[in-house]
């Protein structure tokens, strides 16, 4: 809000300036999403061949891995996702007011419930112009809530859940979530479920990557090179 | 055929219940009705428990069904199984490789073998041994009995027979009795000697130690027991005999190096203990000839262990329906003709809706669990006092053939199989039954002997041998073919459900130990439509039918002196001479397309 | 009781000195996991402890926890029941019936309040009163909560007992449910697997024989020394796993070579059991090596999971038979046309859009 303020005061001050530029992704945010880029794509492709493995080598099994490195990566990937993850709630906390966006809905503000119907419309090509939006616009932050924060969190509990039964009983990873399987019922349960959310989180990079490639496109400021240099551009100075 | 049906029993007398009938599988209750002579006149047999193991198999996939319908019983543990992959087989029209019909034979006659020892030694013996008796025995008496009756059984020395009255001797001391407690050891009903009761009680214990080796064929083939595992279009036990990989495979030179040892020492145990133990307690009761019943008028067998798979012709023991005693006429048996094997509901807990009288073809089956006590009940409906024999009482169906009730088991098998001239099995029964005249000075003819309990526990021995022996050439037949080159054990053109067609019916059979089984199958879309099984125990423990035809138990009871009617030794003597099965004959399922009734939890 | 005879007496007539009993412990200490020093532990409980009564009750069941436990070669049957514990009431071994095998019951509460050890194979169902389960004349849910009332411990044997199992698979029509569901004071033990491994049955009544206490459980009530690893974990098929070797179908060359049984649906990755370990009959074979995958049968619901032949299981949660693979391409395959469609609208309305606008600019 107090930078919105700032930029329309600052409108008003550099008239000539066509275009504002505001600095939204830090540093380690930005390192954290290509981190967790990385591992979604390893953990969404070792996942899918470690439920549906690939044809059979031949040669005698103590020559070959495959699996073994399949899941190896699949491992490392999950525990570079969840420590990233970690990292970022911290950066919630430590860096800039758009750090927390991800996690902080403002669900009981109804200006913010407005614009997440705004952003619906343009989506749906009922409103002619987007508005501008520093950080995520409304919708975007209710579907990275929904898709990414909730997805991330269960496929991290569920991940380690299983990764603590191969850990055997006593491990850190099934005192922290063994739970989780009784919970679900058997082990057979929690890896359909496991499964499933690889599928919830493909949808999620789907849509992800879609808007975020036509919002750079059509929007008024400036997405993919944001999570790149960190500096969101505006198109246009026209308010709001 | 005329006092086998309930019009002509009488149940004025007084009435002994027996709740549970135990050393049996699963829940059972009996009561009968005796006279002023403690003879039994009238005879109640009810099925207590009921799963409905087929209204949860619709909708599964049939290659799946074998594990649910398996677990039907673990007593006879597999033969369920090996009918439903028959079943399925049937309806999709997959043969198997001939090793995968040696190995299932193999696997099918282990359970025999393993299933008529236990019957006979844990849950039988003790209707004719005391091992309370067994205590005054006279161990180097014991031991010239053991010699005399079994010459090449090596544990036959005095010191042994008395390390075991030590042990059982120390056992009863020490006041906890265990499963013995509550016997009726001074019932006397009761007949052999001390020696002969020592000698029983020691092979109770080796039978015990003996049973858990036979079943590991199983193991080898089936990876556990009790519930091996079977599969649709074979065995999933690759054969590996020279290639890489062998000593890790399923079958190679040393699992079947293991199985001839485990077949050979069934057939040693069966020739030295088995059949000499029940030649030695039938002479000992030789006037306890009771418990004919249907087995005299009414047999039925769908005929086993076919030589040349797919030849019907080539059973080792044969199909074929006896009725009314005619032991010169084998009907032939068609489980596919709507006409011959029919299921009746009148006198059990189900409802077939307006018309009770009627009976259905499995493949039309209709189950609704229909649980109504008569009027004549004493008691209440969650304390059954005395059952009303006249409305329903079970929850086993009446199946009938041809309208007939029939006995079925390893005696109907013999039957059929010695009127139809098996000559393995006539010179068995010949055999024996000359052993038995020689030995009781008695001049008993074949349909004397056999239609009784003591015969219906003679003819499980019997084939007991024939299956241990049978084995040995299925054993050899295998080797053989490996050797001629075929290791297949798996037909798999059909596995895939997208090569079925959309509808298929089919029929598996078999000869469980305890008598003839039925699977009935229905496949639609690749999925179960419908799932009937007809049991062995449903055939011999049926209740009534419309008509007041009395099932094989019950009709087996009839006529029988009791010595005590609170200690209802001689009830468990027959029964037990059938190896009831309650688990198995209690489930059925909904009729086609039609869900089963909501049961209301009241 | 005339003289009660302890385990060691019945050792010592067998001719066993007791130099011998102690390295029967020491093994025994082993077998079940415990080093060493545990064995004079296991010595002592033998030559000083009398039988434990036992009273094995048979709800809906198939009897194959009781085959099973007769199958136990380490210790061998006849040495438990005749002289480990004292089985006082099993309806499918017992010599007595109907009022005498009754009344042996009410002897063996009565006596050993408190003491005795209450073994349960199958379960009771709710629907009918009960009445689709009758002993006695009475549900089976009438004696089992009367026998459970003065238990010392309860083990459930096998997954009749502590899931529910076959009789309780979709749509269980006599609502049969495992005892914890009607038992809720007192300490279960879950002994699951249809059956349980016989030296598993014994292994857990003669730890609790001899060390005088129930053996740790898992969260579900599992004893960890069974429970506590997957068949996959030891399976000596992982080696095939890792490498990436698979039957891919039936009776091929990896079948008789013995790769794993992954792609053909074993359930060994999810099931938890020692039968990878102890393995069955006296250590013979398991599944696996019989070359048929598990097929989970010591899991909770393992019967509503699908085929016993997929990898992927089904998902009946949204009222379809799907596994997730089929589901997620099919909602991936909708988002993805969804945004493709998006994406061509989008472009339209941009021309469109812009053309507009050159337009307008040029007007101006």
């Amino acid at each position: 809000m107090a930078l919105e303020k700032q930029l329309e005061l600052g409108d008003r001050e550099e008239k000539v300036r066509k275009q504002t530029a505001v600095y939204v992704y830090e540093a380690p945010l930005r390192l954290w999403h290509w981190v967790t880029v990385f591992c979604i794509l390893t953990l969404g492709i070792t996942g899918y061949f470690i439920g549906s493995p690939l044809p059979s080598v031949p040669g005698e099994a103590s020559d070959n891995f495959l699996m073994g490195y399949i899941r190896f990566a699949h491992f490392s990937a999950g525990y570079i996702l969840a420590v990233a993850f970690i990292g970022r709630i911290y950066w919630a906390f430590v860096g800039n007011h758009h750090s927390r966006e991800l996690f902080i809905v403002p669900v009981w503000r109804a200006k913010w419930w407005s614009e997440v119907w705004h952003e619906v419309r343009w989506y749906l090509f009922m409103a002619k112009t987007p508005k501008k939006y520093i950080g995520h616009n409304p919708l975007g932050q209710l579907s990275m809530f929904c898709f990414f924060v909730i997805g991330n969190t269960f496929m991290i509990v569920t991940g380690f859940a299983l990764y603590g039964e191969g850990l055997s009983a006593g491990s850190w990873a099934d005192q922290v979530f063994g739970w989780v399987i009784p919970l679900f019922g058997q082990s057979q349960d929690v890896h359909t479920w496991h499964h499933l959310g690889m599928w919830y989180i493909v949808i999620f990079v789907m849509t992800h990557v879609y808007v975020a490639v036509r919002e750079d496109i059509m929007s008024r400021q400036s997405l993919i090179s944001t999570m790149i240099g960190g500096w969101r551009m505006f198109k246009d100075d026209k308010p709001d | 055929m005329s006092d086998l049906n309930a019009a002509n029993l009488d149940n004025s007398g007084r009435r002994i219940v027996v709740d549970p009938v135990t050393r049996i599988e699963g829940h059972m209750r009996c009561e009968v009705n005796v006279d002023e002579n403690n003879i039994i006149r009238n005879a109640v047999s009810t099925g207590t428990m009921w799963r409905g193991l087929e209204v949860i198999l619709k909708g599964r996939d049939p290659r799946d069904a074998w594990a649910f319908v398996e677990r039907i019983c673990g007593v006879c543990t597999g033969t369920h199984a090996l009918t439903s992959v028959r079943a399925v087989e049937d309806a999709l029209g997959i043969q198997i490789p001939y090793n995968a019909h040696l190995i299932r034979h193999l696997m099918d006659k282990t359970l025999q073998v393993h299933d008529h020892i236990v019957h006979f030694y844990h849950l039988h013996a003790l209707d004719w041994v005391n091992p309370v008796n067994a205590l005054k025995a006279d161990p180097k008496a014991t031991s010239e009995l053991q010699q005399m009756v079994s010459p090449h059984h090596p544990k036959s020395s005095p010191g042994y027979f008395r390390d075991v009255q030590t042990r059982l001797k120390k056992f009863v001391e020490s006041g906890q009795l265990g499963l013995f407690s509550n016997g009726y050891w001074d019932n006397p009903a009761y007949k052999l000697p001390p020696a002969a009761d020592l000698m029983a009680v020691a092979h109770y214990l080796e039978a015990l130690d003996l049973q858990k080796d036979i079943v590991k064929i199983h193991t080898i083939f089936g990876g556990k027991n009790p519930h091996p595992n079977y599969m649709v279009g074979g065995v999933a036990c690759a054969i590996n005999l020279d290639d890489v990989g062998a000593a890790g495979a399923p079958v190679n030179m040393t699992s079947l190096n293991f199985v001839l040892e485990r077949i050979q020492e069934a057939r040693e145990f069966t020739r030295n203990v088995y059949l000499p133990d029940v030649l030695a307690v039938a002479g000992i009761y030789k006037d306890w000839l009771h418990g004919g019943g249907l087995a005299g008028q009414n047999v039925l067998s769908y005929g086993t262990y076919t030589q040349v798979p797919y030849d019907k012709s080539t059973d080792l023991l044969p199909a074929g329906a006896i009725v009314n005693g005619n032991w010169d006429e084998v009907h032939p048996v068609d489980v596919r003709d709507p006409e011959q094997i029919q299921e009746f509901v009148s006198h059990s807990w189900y409802s077939y809706g307006a018309d009770e009288s009627k009976g259905l073809h499995p493949w039309e089956g209709v189950t609704e669990p229909h649980f109504e006590l008569g009027p004549k009940t004493k008691g209440t409906k969650t304390n059954i006092q005395e059952l009303d024999e006249s409305a329903k009482y079970s929850w086993i169906k009446a199946p009938r053939w041809r309208g007939h009730a029939m006995e079925v088991g390893p005696l109907a098998r013999y039957i059929i199989a010695y009127v139809s001239g098996k000559e393995y099995v006539q010179e068995q029964v010949d055999r024996s039954l000359s052993a038995f005249n020689q030995s009781t000075g008695l001049d008993l003819g074949l349909k004397q002997f056999l239609p009784s309990t003591l015969g219906r526990t003679l003819a499980r021995a019997l084939e007991c041998e024939l299956c241990a022996d049978s084995m040995l050439d299925d054993w050899h037949a295998l080797v053989n073919n490996i050797k001629a080159g075929d290791s297949s054990t798996a037909n798999v053109e059909k596995w895939d459900p997208s090569s079925w067609p959309k509808e298929a019916q089919g029929v598996g059979i078999n000869e469980a130990p305890r008598g003839a089984l039925g699977h009935w199958i229905k496949i639609k879309d690749g999925k179960i439509d419908n799932y009937q099984a007809i049991v062995p125990t449903t055939w011999n423990g049926s209740p009534r039918d419309h008509n007041g035809n009395i099932g094989a138990f019950e009709a087996a009871l009839l006529n029988t002196p009791m010595e005590r009617p609170d200690e209802p030794v001689e009830i468990l003597r027959t029964l037990h001479s059938f190896d009831p099965c309650l688990a198995c004959s209690t489930h059925v399922m909904s009729p086609d397309g039609q869900e089963l009734t909501k049961v209301k939890i009241r | 009781m005339a003289q009660i005879e302890t385990f060691y007496d019945v050792m010592r007539r067998q001719g066993i000195t007791r130099r011998s009993l102690l390295k029967y412990s020491s093994l025994t200490a082993a077998a079940l996991g415990l080093g060493p020093s545990f064995a004079p532990q296991i010595a002592h409980a033998m030559e000083t402890k009398p039988r434990t009564p036992v009273v094995w009750l048979h709800g809906l069941e198939c009897t194959c926890c009781s085959e099973s436990f007769i199958r136990s070669a380490h210790p061998l049957v006849k040495d438990v029941v005749l002289s480990m514990i004292s089985l006082d009431y099993d309806d499918t071994l017992m010599a007595a019936a109907g009022h005498q095998a009754e009344a042996a019951l009410e002897q063996t509460l009565e006596k050993y309040k408190g003491e005795y050890i209450l073994a349960v194979e199958g379960n009771p169902p709710l629907n009918e009163d009960g009445m689709f389960c009758i002993v006695g004349g009475k549900p089976f849910l009438d004696q089992l909560k009367h026998a459970a009332k003065d238990a010392k411990a309860v083990i459930a044997w096998g997954s009749c007992a502590s899931w529910g199992c076959v009789q309780a698979a979709r749509p269980n029509p006599t609502q049969a449910v495992p005892i914890h569901k009607v038992i809720t004071d007192k300490p279960i033990i879950k002994v699951p697997g249809c059956p349980p491994i016989a030296e598993v049955m014994t292994g857990v009544i003669t730890y609790m024989l001899t060390f005088g206490k129930i053996p740790e459980l898992d969260r579900q009530g599992r004893p960890k020394m069974f429970y506590g690893q997957r068949i996959h974990d030891k399976c000596y098929r992982r080696p095939h796993f890792d490498a990436g070797q698979f039957v891919e179908h039936w009776d091929d060359d990896n079948a008789r070579r013995g790769y794993c049984l992954y792609k053909v649906g074993c359930k060994g990755p999810t099931t938890y059991n020692a039968c990878s370990t102890v393995r069955w009959n006296e250590g013979t074979s398991f599944p696996i090596q019989a070359g048929h995958g598990c097929i989970g049968c010591s899991e909770d619901g393992f019967w509503d999971k699908g085929s016993f032949y997929d990898r992927l299981t089904n998902i009946k949660q949204f009222g379809i038979e799907q596994n997730a693979d089929e589901i997620g391409t099919a909602v991936a395959g909708g988002v993805g046309a969804a945004i493709a469609a998006h994406a061509a609208v989008s472009a339209i309305k941009r021309v469109a859009s812009s053309s507009h606008k050159d337009q307008g600019e040029q007007e101006s």
